[in-house]
C-alpha cells in the first residue's frame, strides 16, 4: 500500500530531516512511527500525502508512484487518504459540521447524507455537541478530534495520523486509538506517528523508530503483560 | 466497509457543489463588502453609461422609423424670394402631375411651426426681430416616382428655379438621423466596453484579493482532495454574481434616471421631447445591459483564478 525505496527528504543544504529510508507498509496493516522530536516523522507523512516531493528515490502509494503523478492527478489521489495534520489544519471560518461537510461536498457525496455521516463521526470522537462551534472555539484536544472526525468521515482507504492524540489524556487518547483500530478492521490501512510510548507498548502492533531521519528500529511490539496464547510460545507471565 | 477501489475518474458536478458555490460566493462578497461595492459600482456605473448611449439611440431611431413611409420633398425659397419667384416654381410643379400634391408653408407658419415644436426654447425665439425661416413647399410624392428618370430631370429644374435656395427630400436627413443614431450607439459601445474591460479588471483584483485572503484555507482545500474547480468556482461565481448585480444596477438605475428626467422636463408634443424620451430600451437590450456584467464579472473572475500558482 505504502512503498519508500531509498528516500531521501532535504530541505536545504545543513538539514536532512530522512536519510535513505526504505521501507512497505501492506494493505490493511496498521503501524505505529516513533521517534524524538525532529526525528522525521511528520516529513515521512507529509511525503505520503505528496504534501511534499522527496529530494531521492522513489515513493508508491497505493499503487502510484507519486514522482510520477501530475499535478492534475492530486486530488484525486488524495481523497483515498485521511489524514489528521499535527497542526490539525481546520478552516477557522468554519463550523466544526461545516469542516466535515466541505469534504464531503469535496468528495462528491450528496448533501442529504451530510448531516448523518457527520453526526457519525462526531459521535465517535465524542463530540456530537460541538457541531456548531467554531474550531477557534474549540480546546486543542477538541480540535484535534475534529481533525480525526474529518480524516474518518469517508472511510479512507488510507489513515495517516500525525500525533493524533498529542493533546488528549491517556483515557481519551486510548479511546481515539480504538477508533483508529475500528477503522483498521473496516479496511484502512492505519499509519501513526507519536511519541506516545504508552500507547504503542501494548498494542502488539508493527512500530517503525525514526533517529535523526534514519529507521533505526522495526519490530512488533510486545505487550507487557502478555495474553494466555503467549505463553505457548514460551514468555513468561509475571 | 473502506472502498475497496479509488475512483479514477471524477463524476459530473452534483448539485450539491453548484449550492456551495452560490453560498460560498454570496458569503465572500458579504464578508468583502466594501470591495465587492467598488467592483460592483464599476460594472453598474460603466454599463450605465453604454445604457444611455443605447438609451438615446433607441428614441432616434424610434423617430426615424415612425417618419419612415411618408416620402416628403421640401423646396426652400431664399428668405428674401419675392412672390413671382415663387409663383414660377409653383407653376414647375404644377406642370408636373406627380409633383401636384404641394402644401405651401410660408415664412410665418414655418415660425409658428417651429415655436411648437421647440416649445422649451420658444421663448429665446421670440427674442429675435427678423424671422430667419424661410417659406417653402411640402410635395408628397409616390415611391415609384422617386426610382423614375424623370425624378432627377424636375429636381434639377427647380434647383435652377430663381430664388428656389434648396430642394431637399427628406429621406436624406431621416438618412443622417440614422447615421446619427449608428454613431452614438457605436460610441456607447466603445465607452461601455473599455469601461467594462476596466471593470472586470476590478473585479479581478478584488477576487485576487480574496483569494489572498483565503490562502490558507485554499491549502487546506488542496490538502484533502479538493480540485481547482472545486476551489476556484466560488471565486468565478463570486465574480459572475458582482458583474449580474452591477448589470441589474445599472438598468434600474437607468429606467429612474429615464422616468425623472421625462417628468422633470415636462413640455409633452414637442418634437425634441418626443425625440428623446419617446421610449424606454425594449427588454432586449436591458437584458443585454445585465449580460454585459454577467460576462464582464466572469471574465474579471477567470482573469484571476486563471494564474497557477500556489495561492
Ligand atoms: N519546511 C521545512 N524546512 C526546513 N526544515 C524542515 C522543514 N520541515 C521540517 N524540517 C526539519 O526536518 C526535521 C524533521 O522534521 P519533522 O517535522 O519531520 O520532525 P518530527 O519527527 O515530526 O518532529 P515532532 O515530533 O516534533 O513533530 C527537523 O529537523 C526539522 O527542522
Ligand atoms: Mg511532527
Amino acid at each position: 500500500m505504502i512503498h519508500f525505496y531509498h528516500v531521501t527528504k532535504k530541505f536545504d543544504r545543513y538539514s536532512t530531516a530522512l536519510h535513505d529510508v526504505t521501507f512497505h507498509i501492506e494493505k490493511g496493516e496498521f503501524i505505529f512511527l516513533t521517534g524524538a522530536s525532529g526525528a522525521g516523522k511528520s516529513t515521512l507523512l507529509k511525503l505520503i500525502l505528496r504534501q511534499m516531493e522527496p529530494s531521492e528515490g522513489q515513493i508508491v502509494v497505493n499503487g502510484r508512484n507519486l514522482n510520477a503523478m501530475k499535478r492534475s492527478q492530486l486530488p484525486l489521489f488524495r481523497r483515498d487518504i485521511g489524514m489528521v495534520f499535527q497542526d490539525f489544519k481546520l478552516i477557522e471560518r468554519m463550523t466544526v459540521f461545516e469542516n466535515l461537510s466541505f469534504i464531503l461536498t469535496v468528495l462528491n457525496v450528496s448533501p442529504k447524507e451530510h448531516k448523518k455521516k457527520a453526526y457519525g463521526v462526531l459521535r465517535a470522537v465524542n463530540l456530537q455537541h460541538k457541531l456548531n462551534a467554531y474550531p477557534l472555539q474549540l480546546s486543542g484536544g477538541e480540535q484535534q478530534r475534529v481533525a480525526i472526525a474529518r480524516a474518518l468521515i469517508n472511510d479512507p482507504l488510507i489513515l495517516v495520523g500525525d500525533e493524533p492524540t498529542g493533546n488528549l489524556d491517556p483515557d481519551l487518547s486510548a479511546e481515539i486509538l480504538q477508533i483508529f483500530a475500528d477503522a483498521n478492521l473496516r479496511g484502512s490501512t492505519v499509519v501513526l506517528a507519536t511519541h506516545d510510548r504508552e500507547l504503542i507498548r501494548n498494542s502488539g502492533r508493527r512500530v517503525m523508530t525514526l533517529d535523526h531521519g534514519r529507521i533505526i528500529d522495526e519490530k512488533v511490539a510486545v505487550p507487557e503483560r502478555p495474553a494466555s496464547r503467549d505463553t505457548l510460545f514460551g514468555f513468561a507471565s509475571s | 466497509m473502506a472502498r475497496e477501489f479509488s475512483r479514477l475518474e471524477e463524476p459530473k458536478v452534483p448539485s450539491g457543489t453548484l449550492t456551495y458555490f452560490l453560498r460560498e460566493a454570496l458569503r465572500r462578497i458579504w464578508t468583502s463588502k466594501r470591495s465587492s461595492f467598488v467592483a460592483i459600482s464599476m460594472i453598474a456605473m460603466s454599463l450605465f453609461i453604454l445604457g444611455t448611449f443605447m438609451l438615446i439611440a433607441e428614441n432616434l431611431e424610434h423617430a426615424v422609423a415612425q417618419w419612415q413611409g411618408k416620402s416628403r420633398i421640401n423646396v426652400y425659397f431664399e428668405t428674401d424670394a419675392t412672390p413671382q419667384q415663387i409663383r414660377a416654381a409653383e407653376q414647375i410643379l404644377a406642370s408636373h402631375g406627380e409633383l401636384a400634391r404641394r402644401n405651401f408653408v410660408s415664412k410665418n407658419q414655418a415660425l409658428d411651426r417651429f415655436r411648437a415644436y421647440f416649445s422649451n426654447v420658444s421663448d429665446l425665439v421670440g427674442q429675435i426681430d427678423e424671422n430667419p425661416f424661410p417659406a417653402s413647399f411640402e410635395i408628397e410624392v409616390t415611391q415609384t416616382y422617386l426610382q423614375s428618370r424623370a425624378f432627377d430631370a424636375h429636381m434639377n429644374e427647380l434647383r435652377r428655379s430663381a430664388g428656389v435656395e434648396q430642394v431637399q427630400f427628406d429621406w436624406e436627413w431621416l438618412a443622417e438621423l440614422r447615421r446619427l443614431a449608428r454613431i452614438i450607439n457605436i460610441v456607447g459601445l466603445i465607452a461601455g466596453v473599455v469601461l467594462a474591460i476596466a471593470a472586470a479588471f476590478t473585479i479581478a483584483n478584488v477576487i485576487r484579493l480574496t483569494m489572498m485572503l483565503y490562502r490558507e484555507e485554499i491549502s487546506i482545500m488542496r490538502l484533502v482532495g479538493a480540485t481547482e474547480r472545486i476551489i476556484r468556482g466560488p471565486f468565478i461565481v463570486e465574480g459572475m454574481l458582482q458583474g449580474t448585480i452591477g448589470g441589474l444596477a445599472a438598468a434600474a438605475l437607468l429606467y429612474a434616471a429615464f422616468s425623472t428626467a421625462k417628468q422633470m422636463i415636462p413640455p409633452t408634443g414637442s418634437l425634441l421631447w418626443g425625440f428623446l424620451f419617446s421610449t424606454f430600451l425594449p427588454w432586449q437590450k436591458v437584458a443585454a445591459l445585465v449580460g454585459g456584467g454577467f460576462v464582464a464579472g466572469w471574465v474579471g473572475s477567470w482573469l484571476s483564478v486563471r494564474e497557477r500558482d500556489d495561492l
